[in-house]
C-alpha cells in the first residue's frame, strides 16, 4: 500500500507515536547493554565503565557448575531441539501436504488443534510421563518435552511450505525414477531450503531460551542450563550485583541478539508463516 | 510399446473424471487425447504415469499389466506444461537425473546426456541452472530429460501451452519429428485442436470422461461421428441448423427456416436409413458454404471478420440464425447485404438431435 | 470438472489392487508420520489422560505410596474453597486486561500505524516487537525487575520524578500494572503480524475508493480497515484467551504469585504451585492436576470450537499425486 493518506506531518506524529510506544523496550534493552558494563546504572543513566562484570567467563560462580559446562548444555538443548524438529516436522509436513492416505484430514486437524491447545497446561502430567520413562532430570527428558511440544507449529509450518512446491516437479522425479522417500529428500528438501533455514533458527532460538521446561523437569547441577542459572542468580543476587546479572544477561543473549539482527526478514516470515492460514 | 486401456475409469469422490475408457494404441504411433479443460485428458495422461490410480479398469503397457506399477518401474518419459525442471540442479544433472537413479556409470551417463542435448540443440547449455534458460529451452531440457532414459512410452501434456505462438510452432514440428525418428509410442494431452490434428497419428476426443472419438485428422474432419466432435473439431467450428428430413420421389430432402436442400443420392441414403424421426440437425462448415447469386439459402451478412487470406463472414437466416461463412478476401460485400449462399452438398453433415449421433457415419 | 454422479453398479472392471501397493499405502505413510504420532501420543495423549486421572487421586507427597483413589473430591475442594474466588478474580483481571490493553489492543494500534508510515520504517518498527518475544524470559523479566525499581536505580522513577510522583517499587506498589505491562510487551506481536497481513490483504481499489469518497484516515479506519479485519480480530481474541489461560511463565519469573500471599496468582500457576513447586513443602500432585485438568478440558473444547468455526479443514486441497 503505497500512497497512505495522510501528509508529511500526519506520518511523523504517527512516527513519534509509535516510537513513544516503544519506547519502554527500547529503553529496557538499552540499559541492559550498558548495565552489563557498567559499575552500576541509575535508571538509564550509567557510571563507570567496567569490564569486571565480564568476570564470570574466567571466574565462574560460586557454587555454580562451570558457565562452560551451562552454556554447553543450553546449546546441546537448542540444537538438539531445533534438529528433532525441523527433521520430524519436515517429514510429517510433507506426508500432511503431499500424501494421499486415510486419516490424512483427521491428522492435518489434530495438527491444528494442537497447535492452538496450551500445552503448558499438560507440565504436571508430563511430569510423570518423564518420571515413568526414567527421563527426569535428564537433558534427553526436557529435550524431547520441547521438541515434542513445538512439533505441531512446526510440522504445519513445514506443510505451508510443501504446499508451494510445483506437483509437476514431484510428479516428474517419480516418473524419473525417485520413491516417495528419494523425492522429499533430493527434490523438495533442497527446494524448500529458506524454509528450513527459517524453522531452523526459529527452533534453535526458542530452544535457546526455554525456561519452564529445564526449571521443571532438572534438577541437578549438571543439567543446568543457562535460564536456570539466570533464574537461580536472581535469587541469590537480587538488588545486590546486577552488574554481573546483566552481564550473564546479555552473555545468554547473544545469539538472540545476532539472529535478530541479521534474519529480520526470516523472522517476520516465520511468525507470519506459523499463523498464515488461520486468519480466514 | 503398443499400450492398452481397457475400461479405464477414475472417480474422485462422486466426480468422474475418467469413464469407462477403452482405448489401444499402436506402438510407435503418436496418439493425441483432445477436448476441452476438464474432460480427463489429462487424468488420463496421470494414470498412465502411475500417478494417479484407477478406479477401476486395466492399463496394459505391452503383456505387461501395470495398475500396481510404481511410475518409477514403468519406463515412461513425460514432459510437462510447467517443464517441471529441478531448479536446484544444473541441465546436465537434470538430464542425467534419471540415469543416476538408475545407477547408470558416470561415463555412460555423461556420453548419453551429451547426446540427447546435442540432439535437442542445448548442449551448450549444460552447465547453467532452469532459471538462466528461456522457456523454450527449458522445454527442450525437459524433452531431454524424458528422452535420455530411452522410455518405451513418451506423454506430452500440453507441453506448447506456456510457449509463445511462434515457438509453439517450431516445437510442434521438432517434436513430431522426433517422435517419427525415434519411433517411441506417443500420448501428447491437449486442448488445442490444431495441434492434436497437425501432429497425431490419431486423435481420442473426449469429453466429461467420456470417448467420444477415436480417428485419424481426416476421419475426424470429415467423418465426425457425433454432434460434439463435429461441432469441436474445425475452427471457426461447423455451422448447425435445426431442420427436417423427408424423402420426397425417392431423394432426401432437407429443409428448414429459410432453406431447402436435396441431399446428394449416396448421402440421403444413408441418413433416410439411418435417421429415426423427421427432425434432424444439418451440419455444414464454413469453408464448405460459398456466396453464390444462385445459392438455394438467402442471408444478410451480420458481421464480416477478416482473418488475413480470408474473411468470416457471419450470415444471418431470416429466422435469426448465424451461419459462419469462410470465403476469400475481396469478396466485396457490406455489413447488411443481402447475398445468396451455396452449400457444398457433399460435404453436408447430419446428426439425430436427441442421440446426438451422426446419421451418416455410425 | 464435469459433475456426473456415479452410476452404481456399471459393470465396470474391478481390479483389486496387489498386496504390494496395499502395504505400500500403509508403510510410507507411516514411515513419515510415524515419529510425529510416536511424540504426541507421549507428551500430548497420555499427558491429557494423566490430568485427568491424577486429578482423581489424592496424590501428593504424604501419599505417595498408598494412592488412592478420591472421585471427584479434588473438585469439590476446589469449588469450595475461598482461595477459588481469589484465583479467578485474579485471572480475569490477568487475562481481561493483557487481552484487551495489548494482545488486541495495542497490536491494533501498531498494525494501523505500521501501515500508515513509509514501509520500511514500519516493519522496523514491528520487527522489533518481535525482539521481546525471541528474548529468554528470565532475561526478560530482569529487565522488567530493574525498569520498576525502586530509586535510585528504577528507570520508571528516573522519568516520572520529574512530574512530583514519589519513586517506589513498582513491582511491589502496582504489581498487577507491571506483570500486565510485561506479558502484553510480549503478547502484542502476535496480534500485530495477523492484523497487519490482514491489512496488506486487503484490496487497495477499497481503500483508494474510501480515498476518493472523501474519507479522512480515521473514518477509512472505522469504516474499511476494522469491518474488513474483523474476523482476524475474532481469531485473536479467542487465540489469545486460552494462551493466556494456561500462561504463566512471566508471572512466575516476576512475582511468583505475589507480593504477598495470591497478590498476583493466577489459575494455571495456582495449580503448577500446588502440583509441582514443593515451596510448601507439601506437593498436592492430585489436587493440582485437578486445577490443571479444567484448564485442559477448557483448551481441548475450546481448540476444536476454532477448527469448526474457522473453518480449518476448508483450507486443505487433496494432493495430487495419490502413488505411495
Amino acid at each position: 500500500m503505497a500512497e497512505h493518506a495522510g501528509s508529511r506531518i500526519g506520518q511523523i506524529i504517527l512516527g513519534i507515536i509509535v516510537l513513544l510506544l516503544s519506547m519502554p523496550l527500547l529503553v529496557m534493552y538499552i540499559w541492559l547493554v550498558e548495565s552489563a558494563f557498567s559499575q552500576i546504572t541509575y535508571g538509564i543513566i550509567p557510571q563507570g565503565f567496567t569490564l569486571s562484570n565480564w568476570r564470570f567467563l574466567w571466574e565462574g560462580f560460586t557454587n555454580m557448575p562451570s558457565i562452560w559446562r551451562i552454556t554447553w548444555n543450553t546449546l546441546v538443548f537448542a540444537v538438539v531441539v531445533a534438529t528433532i524438529e525441523v527433521f520430524i516436522a519436515s517429514l510429517t509436513g510433507y506426508a500432511l501436504s503431499r500424501m494421499k492416505f486415510p486419516g490424512r484430514r483427521m491428522f492435518l486437524s489434530l495438527t491444528l488443534v494442537l497447535h492452538a491447545f496450551p500445552a503448558v497446561t499438560l507440565l504436571i502430567a508430563i511430569f510423570y510421563v518423564l518420571l515413568v520413562l526414567g527421563l527426569y532430570d535428564t537433558l534427553v527428558g526436557v529435550i524431547m518435552v520441547k521438541a515434542a511440544l513445538e512439533l505441531p507449529l512446526g510440522v504445519w509450518i513445514m506443510k505451508g511450505f510443501f504446499d508451494n512446491i510445483s506437483w509437476d516437479m514431484e510428479m516428474s522425479a517419480l516418473i524419473d525414477g525417485c520413491s516417495r522417500l528419494r523425492t522429499w529428500w533430493e527434490i523438495l528438501l533442497p527446494n524448500i531450503r529458506p524454509g528450513i533455514a527459517a524453522l531452523s533458527i526459529f527452533a534453535f532460538l526458542s530452544g535457546w531460551s526455554e525456561f519452564l521446561l529445564p526449571y521443571i523437569y532438572t534438577s541437578s547441577f549438571e543439567n543446568f542450563t543457562l535460564s536456570v542459572l539466570l533464574r537461580r542468580l536472581v535469587g541469590d543476587f537480587r538488588f545486590v550485583d546486577y552488574g554481573l546479572l546483566t552481564a550473564t544477561g546479555l552473555y545468554y543473549m547473544m545469539p538472540v541478539l545476532l539472529f535478530f539482527i541479521f534474519t529480520q526478514e526470516y523472522l517476520l516470515n516465520i511468525y507470519a508463516g506459523g499463523t498464515k492460514g488461520t486468519t480466514v | 510399446m503398443e499400450v492398452r486401456l481397457e475400461r479405464l475409469s477414475k472417480h474422485f469422490g462422486s466426480v468422474v473424471a475418467v469413464d469407462d475408457l477403452t482405448l489401444h494404441i499402436k506402438s510407435g504411433e503418436f496418439v493425441a487425447l483432445l477436448g476441452p479443460s476438464g474432460c480427463g485428458k489429462t487424468t488420463t495422461l496421470l494414470m498412465l504415469a502411475g500417478i494417479y490410480r484407477p478406479t477401476g479398469g486395466e492399463i496394459w503397457f505391452g503383456d505387461r499389466l501395470v495398475n500396481d506399477v510404481l511410475p518409477k518401474d514403468r519406463n515412461i518419459g513425460m514432459v510437462f506444461q510447467s517443464y517441471a525442471l529441478y531448479p536446484h540442479m544444473t541441465v546436465f544433472e537434470n538430464i542425467t537425473f534419471p540415469l543416476k537413479l538408475k545407477k547408470v556409470p558416470k561415463e555412460v551417463m555423461r556420453e548419453k546426456a551429451q547426446r540427447v542435448a546435442d540432439m535437442m540443440q542445448i548442449g551448450h547449455l549444460m552447465d547453467r541452472r532452469p532459471a538462466q534458460l528461456s522457456g523454450g529451452q527449458q522445454q527442450r531440457v525437459a524433452l531431454a530429460r524424458a528422452l535420455v532414459k530411452e522410455p518405451d512410452i513418451l506423454l506430452f501434456d500440453e507441453p506448447l501451452s506456456n510457449l509463445d505462438a511462434k515457438l509453439r510452432l517450431t516445437m510442434r514440428g521438432e517434436i513430431k519429428r522426433l517422435q517419427h525418428d525415434l519411433d517411441i509410442t506417443s500420448i501428447y494431452v491437449t486442448h488445442d485442436q490444431v495441434e492434436a490434428m497437425t501432429m497425431a497419428d490419431r486423435i481420442a476426443v473426449l469429453r466429461d470422461g467420456r470417448l467420444q472419438a477415436f480417428a485419424t485428422p481426416d476421419e475426424l474432419y470429415n467423418r465426425p461421428r457425433n454432434l460434439f466432435v463435429a461441432g469441436f473439431i474445425g475452427s471457426p467450428p461447423m455451422n448447425f441448423l435445426n431442420a427436417r428430413l423427408t424423402a420426397q420421389n425417392g431423394q432426401a430432402i432437407v429443409e428448414g427456416n429459410g432453406f431447402r436442400i436435396t441431399l446428394p443420392e449416396d448421402l440421403g441414403r444413408k441418413a433416410l436409413s439411418q435417421a429415426q424421426r423427421e427432425e434432424v440437425i444439418y451440419g455444414i462448415r464454413p469453408e464448405h458454404i460459398r456466396l453464390d447469386p444462385d445459392g438455394e439459402v438467402e442471408a444478410e451478412i451480420y458481421v464480416i471478420e477478416p482473418l488475413g487470406r480470408e474473411d468470416l463472414l457471419d450470415c444471418r437466416l431470416p429466422d435469426g440464425t448465424l451461419l459462419g461463412v469462410l470465403v476469400p478476401s475481396g469478396h466485396g460485400v457490406k455489413i447488411g447485404e443481402k447475398v445468396r449462399l451455396k452449400f457444398q452438398l457433399d460435404h453436408s453433415q447430419l446428426f439425430d438431435p436427441h442421440t446426438e449421433q451422426s446419421l451418416l457415419w455410425n | 470438472m464435469a459433475q456426473q454422479t456415479v452410476v452404481a453398479e456399471r459393470a465396470a472392471l474391478q481390479v483389486e489392487p496387489s498386496w504390494r501397493a496395499r502395504l505400500r499405502a500403509i508403510t510410507t505413510p507411516a514411515f513419515f508420520i510415524g515419529p510425529a504420532l510416536l511424540l504426541i501420543l507421549i507428551f500430548f495423549f497420555i499427558p491429557v489422560i494423566l490430568t485427568i486421572l491424577i486429578s482423581l487421586t489424592d496424590m501428593s507427597v504424604a501419599t505417595i505410596s498408598d494412592i488412592n483413589f478420591v472421585g471427584l473430591k479434588n473438585y469439590e475442594r476446589i469449588w469450595r474453597s475461598r482461595t477459588t474466588m481469589k484465583i479467578l478474580k485474579n485471572t480475569f483481571i490477568y487475562v481481561g486486561f493483557t487481552l484487551t490493553l495489548f494482545n488486541v489492543g495495542m497490536a491494533l494500534i501498531l498494525s494501523l500505524i505500521t501501515t500508515h508510515i513509509p514501509e520500511r520504517v514500519g516493519t522496523t518498527f514491528r520487527t522489533f516487537w518481535l525482539l521481546p518475544r525471541i528474548t529468554p524470559s528470565v532475561i526478560y523479566a530482569i529487565m522488567w525487575t530493574w525498569f520498576t525499581a525502586d530509586a535510585p536505580y528504577g528507570i520508571v522513577n528516573q522519568f516520572l520524578s520529574p512530574f512530583g510522583i514519589t519513586p517506589k517499587n513498582w513491582l511491589n506498589a502496582q504489581p498487577w500494572l507491571v506483570v500486565i505491562a510485561a506479558n502484553g510487551f510480549v503478547g502484542t506481536s502476535f496480534g500485530m503480524i495477523i492484523f497487519t497481513s490482514a491489512i496488506h490483504a486487503i484490496p487497495v481499489d477499497y481503500l483508494r475508493a474510501a480515498l476518493v469518497d472523501g474519507a479522512s484516515t480515521l473514518q477509512r479506519i472505522r469504516y474499511v480497515i476494522l469491518p474488513m479485519i474483523r474476523w482476524p480480530i475474532l481469531f485473536v481474541v479467542t487465540y489469545q484467551t486460552l494462551s493466556l489461560l494456561a500462561s504463566f511463565e512471566y508471572i512466575l519469573l516476576l512475582t511468583d504469585g505475589g507480593p504477598g500471599f495470591y497478590t498476583t496468582e493466577v489459575w494455571s500457576l495456582y495449580a503448577y504451585h500446588r502440583a509441582l513447586s514443593n515451596y510448601f513443602g507439601n506437593v498436592q500432585f492430585g489436587f493440582g492436576a485437578a486445577l490443571a485438568a479444567i484448564l485442559v478440558i477448557i483448551g481441548v473444547i475450546a481448540s476444536v470450537v476454532y477448527l469448526r468455526v474457522f473453518r480449518f479443514s476448508e483450507m486443505v486441497a487433496e494432493p495430487k499425486i495419490e502413488v505411495l
